[in-house]
């Protein structure tokens, strides 16, 4: 390979990494915009994501590339099944470990969150055991140039990097039209103003506090069906490590703000690849951890966020 | 008695142990080892309410000093100088210490949030950067300066390590000296940190833990508090980690990952955070949870499991769960028992849960009385110096401040001489407060001066204003709610008393003579403002009179010489409002202290003032005494309402 076949290979490893913290991030920013919580257990529900959704893929019978018309059968049901799932347990986290201390400090919610989060993995440890678990390809998967187009290119895109794209776009544009055009999105962006104010508007805030939890821990799920279709494999410690890339994420858009988390996400995941090419894997953690510092240090609210900074 | 039996039962533990054939003192020892580092922690978490969550790191650094200065293999310049544990062991507390300044220092202007995601950041790099310079290769072009260089043992780790060596002392072979080692350094911490609460240090800690803006506005400088509190923390865990290190033989990076300081945590919240008894408790229930209780009730379940024939509990691991026993732990305490277990008065990580009582009403203690005028506070002042004619005390000219589109002050300029009462009113967002944060050192102005007796106050912190002789009160009541009423004095008092943390540990006896002072001063001045008998309550706790008395008693703590008070009298009956200013009066005419007043109260303001400044929209309408102020037609179009004309008009007519 020439270098620039290299450069444009980890550009697109590294985007498609990044649609996935994207989507994660959005969770994060989404809560934190809300009730001013780092929700540490995020990272995790989006690792159970991937253990659902291929339970439920092993319930559909499902261990094969799927074909035809599964694709655009059976593949939106386990997307719409497993993205229930995650909801309904990010909703029951949230009902459980943080509405009790909403009139507390932000620090209460934050130790519960990472209670939460250490029994969210273990859980998974139990259920999973601590061995990579191999998820089937279930995804059929084509390289692009070669066989579509016939280019003789070193460069590798498959039909699993179209999916992504495929799958994170319409979320995310779904996502963006339910904060901006529906009632409840109004409700969320009002509630994550002032949350006296909305109340004092007639604004359920509690209910509009679930929504929000309900929506981020669905676009978590999908975020680890597509993690599970594109790297076919899943380990239990995974949420914590992409948890805390995708928190980068949402603090470098500027937490709060849904366009900053997924360009975040997209920023992220383009440094991190090329800096498994061009410094060494084993840093990359230590550089992306790095970047959180300086970014919370010097420009806390993040590339495009404006509130979280005087909300001080 | 109980500590009495507690000593004799510590020290004669390790030999009942070997006499029963138990085996736990390796067990236990190790458990002291968390238990001092959950004690450090604490310094940060539960004093200093600042939540860290990589406090794992600071083990880290301190186990790898011990490693890499005591360690007899070979590889990098630092091995092969096997030094003596004994010396070892405080470079490693100074190594951690330094290294906890220079980590935490950008970090302190950042709020708690975020303060924690970025120790916790710093506590992933620690082990990253500990893994990868066991390895370091740097190839630029072709060229290598630096080749497979061994800095740090790598993922394999420091193995073995020096033990300590004292005459006749078995360290090798046996865990008994290990136990006493780590009973005496705990013991020692234990008895510095008791002494550290109670010092003027401890004190600024709880401050800033409970409200740094407050704090910093009555002379307790948050940055340099913060420091002290990440420094000393981290020294003790630099401590055990050299110990830990020692004893275990061997050192990898493992042993210093996330977990741990979420273990760590998990003991400092569960016992209380801020109770050294609850840390203590909770580091020593989790160990024995941990290492005994575990592996015991893994066996009493697999025993279960084969009678009752059910392969899935026979063949279980308990001890696999710890870490979701430590996740479901943290939920539960912050859940059912935030305070934690030892339940000091407050925790400081669920401050303010059940913010909904509002305060009691009481009736108000009697008016201020001349003869209470604490003795101190009259010397210090130095009264009946003010001349009018002499040099104004605070001299403000064509402040401006603005945010963003809007001119919050726009060349404001106010004058207070020595010992006069100065009015500051106007409408609802006329910038009244705005004003008080730039004399302050709260906000920036944006242009002007200020200068107090003759020195420019302009970029200065809040607390080094307070420290020049400016104190102020809040509009809206910022007590540290959850110190007593005592306390917070005696946090108003921070400036003027000069312990350092030798002083406070050892306390020799010009800290212990300080210390008494300052208390009596307390007293003193609570028995002037009448909170005389309540110095011991929880200021949270006192009827809303009261706390605004209180903090006018911190303000005048801080000994100033201008005091500003932010509508003092709202939310007042009449009784206490005429309690108020009569003490303010007595102030300015006892100790010729000058006062700068916001009040919307105008009784108060036209019959205590000598001259007032009426502000709207950020300018200044009106500057003049009392009687022309009614009149003024500005003033009365732009706040005292064509009402308030009648009024007057109506009143001074029979005359």
């Amino acid at each position: 390979m020439t270098w620039w076949e290299v450069l444009v290979q980890q550009t697109i490893n590294g985007l498609t990494r990044g649609a996935v913290f994207a989507l994660i991030a959005l969770g994060y920013t989404m809560v934190y915009g809300i009730i001013e919580l780092i929700n540490f257990a995020h990272g995790d529900v989006f690792m159970l994501g991937l253990f659902i959704s291929l339970a439920w893929f092993t319930l559909l019978g499902v261990t094969t590339p799927l074909t035809g018309w599964q694709l655009v059968t059976l593949l939106p049901l386990v997307f719409l099944l497993t993205m229930l799932t995650t909801a309904a347990l990010n909703v029951a986290i949230d009902r459980v470990a943080y509405r009790p201390l909403r009139r507390s400090t932000r620090l209460a919610p934050l130790i519960t969150a990472i209670g939460v989060s250490f029994m969210l993995e273990n859980a998974a440890l139990l259920w999973m055991g601590p061995a990579p678990i191999a998820y089937p390809d279930v995804f059929p998967s084509v390289e692009i140039l070669r066989e579509w187009f016939g280019l003789d290119s070193a460069i590798f895109v498959t039909t699993k990097d179209v999916l992504v794209v495929c799958a994170t776009v319409p979320l995310m544009l779904a996502l963006h039209y339910f904060v901006t055009r529906t009632r409840w999105g109004k409700a969320m962006r009002a509630t994550a103003q002032d949350r006296e104010t909305a109340q004092a508007m007639g604004i359920n805030v509690e209910r509009t506090i679930l929504v929000t939890f309900f929506v981020g821990g669905a676009l978590a799920g999908a975020a680890g069906l597509i993690q599970g279709m594109y790297y076919n494999i899943g380990q239990w410690w995974m949420g914590y490590q992409a948890g805390l890339r995708a928190f980068t994420a949402a603090v470098l858009g500027g937490i709060g703000s849904m366009g900053g988390a997924a360009l975040g996400g997209l920023v992220i995941g383009l440094l991190s690849a090329w800096s498994d090419q061009y410094i060494s894997a084993r840093w990359t953690n230590a550089i992306v951890f790095s970047i959180l510092i300086l970014v919370l240090v010097f420009r806390p609210h993040g590339l495009l966020g404006e509130r979280a900074a005087d909300k001080a | 008695m109980g500590r009495a039996a507690l000593v004799v039962g510590l020290l004669l533990y390790p030999f009942v142990d070997r006499a029963v054939g138990l085996q736990t003192v390796h067990a236990v020892s190790d458990g002291m080892i968390y238990v001092l580092l959950a004690l450090g922690l604490n310094i940060v978490v539960g004093y200093a309410g600042l939540l860290d969550l990589g406090y794992a790191a600071f083990f880290a650094i301190g186990a790898y000093t011990m490693g890499l200065l005591n360690s007899p293999v070979l590889g990098s310049p630092l091995y092969g100088h096997p030094w003596s544990f004994w010396l070892c062991i405080w470079v490693a507390a100074a190594v951690s210490a330094l290294l906890g300044l220079a980590i935490d220092a950008p970090t302190l202007r950042v709020r708690g949030d975020y303060l924690a995601i970025i120790t916790l950041g710093f506590g992933e790099i620690i082990p990253v950067a500990i893994r990868n310079l066991g390895d370091i290769t740097v190839e630029i072009g072709g060229w290598r300066p630096i080749e497979r260089l061994n800095l740090t043992g790598g993922e394999n780790g420091v193995n073995p390590v020096g033990r300590p060596y004292l005459p006749g002392v078995p360290f090798e072979t046996d865990p008994v000296p290990w136990y006493f080692l780590i009973l005496v350094i705990g013991a020692a911490s234990l008895w510095a940190m008791n002494r550290l609460r109670d010092s003027r240090l401890g004190r600024a800690w709880m401050a800033i833990r409970e409200d740094e803006t407050a704090a910093d506005c009555t002379g307790v400088n948050p940055v340099s508090t913060k420091l002290l509190a990440f420094a000393l923390g981290a020294s003790f865990s630099g401590f055990a980690g050299s110990i830990y290190a020692a004893k275990l033989q061997a050192i990898t990076p493992g042993a210093f990952e996330f977990q741990v300081s979420i273990m760590l945590l998990c003991m400092v919240v569960l016992g209380g955070a801020g109770s050294l008894k609850g840390v203590v408790l909770g580091g020593m229930l989790i160990t024995v949870f941990d290492r005994i209780v575990l592996s015991q009730s893994t066996f009493l379940v697999r025993w279960v499991g084969r009678t009752a024939g059910v392969q899935a509990l026979a063949s279980s691991d308990l001890t696999l769960w710890r870490w979701f026993f430590f996740g479901l732990g943290l939920v539960l305490v912050m859940l059912l028992r935030p305070q934690g277990l030892a339940g000091s008065r407050v925790s400081p990580v669920a401050a303010g849960a059940d913010e909904t009582d509002d305060p009691i009403v009481s009736e108000p203690s009697p008016s201020p009385r001349v003869e209470a005028v604490p003795g101190w506070l009259r010397e210090r002042m130095a009264p009946g110096v003010a001349a009018p004619e002499a040099a104004p005390l605070l001299d403000v000219r064509g402040v401006t401040k603005r945010f963003g589109g809007v001119v919050a002050l726009n060349e404001v300029d106010l004058v207070v001489p020595p010992g006069a009462i100065i009015g500051l009113i106007g409408p609802n967002g006329a910038g009244k407060t705005t004003f008080f944060n730039v004399v302050t050192g709260l906000t920036r102005p944006d242009g002007g001066r200020i200068t107090f007796e003759g020195a420019s106050l302009v970029g200065l912190r809040p607390n080094a204003i307070v420290a020049r002789g400016i104190a102020r009160t809040f509009q809206s009541i910022r007590l540290f709610p959850y110190m007593t009423v005592l306390e917070n004095v005696l946090v108003g008092e921070h400036c003027r008393l000069a312990a350092t943390v030798v002083g406070a540990v050892l306390r020799p006896p010009s800290v212990r003579a300080e210390e008494s002072r300052a208390r009596e001063r307390g007293r003193a001045l609570l028995a002037f403002v009448g909170l005389g008998g309540k110095e011991d309550d929880i200021a949270r706790n006192l009827p809303y009179g009261d706390q605004r008395r209180l903090e006018i008693a911190r303000a005048l703590a801080t000994e100033p010489r201008l005091l500003l008070l932010d509508e003092p009298t709202a939310g007042m009956n009449p009784r206490e409002t005429e309690i108020l200013t009569d003490l303010i009066g007595l102030l300015r005419r006892e100790l010729s202290l000058s006062v700068l007043l916001i009040e919307h109260d105008m009784q108060v303001v036209m019959r205590i003032s000598d001259r007032i400044t009426v502000l709207d929209y950020g300018t200044r309408i009106a500057e003049a005494t009392p009687a022309e102020i009614q009149r003024h037609p500005r003033v009365i179009e732009a706040y005292l309402g064509t009402g308030y004309e009648q009024e007057l008009a109506a009143r001074s007519s029979p005359r």
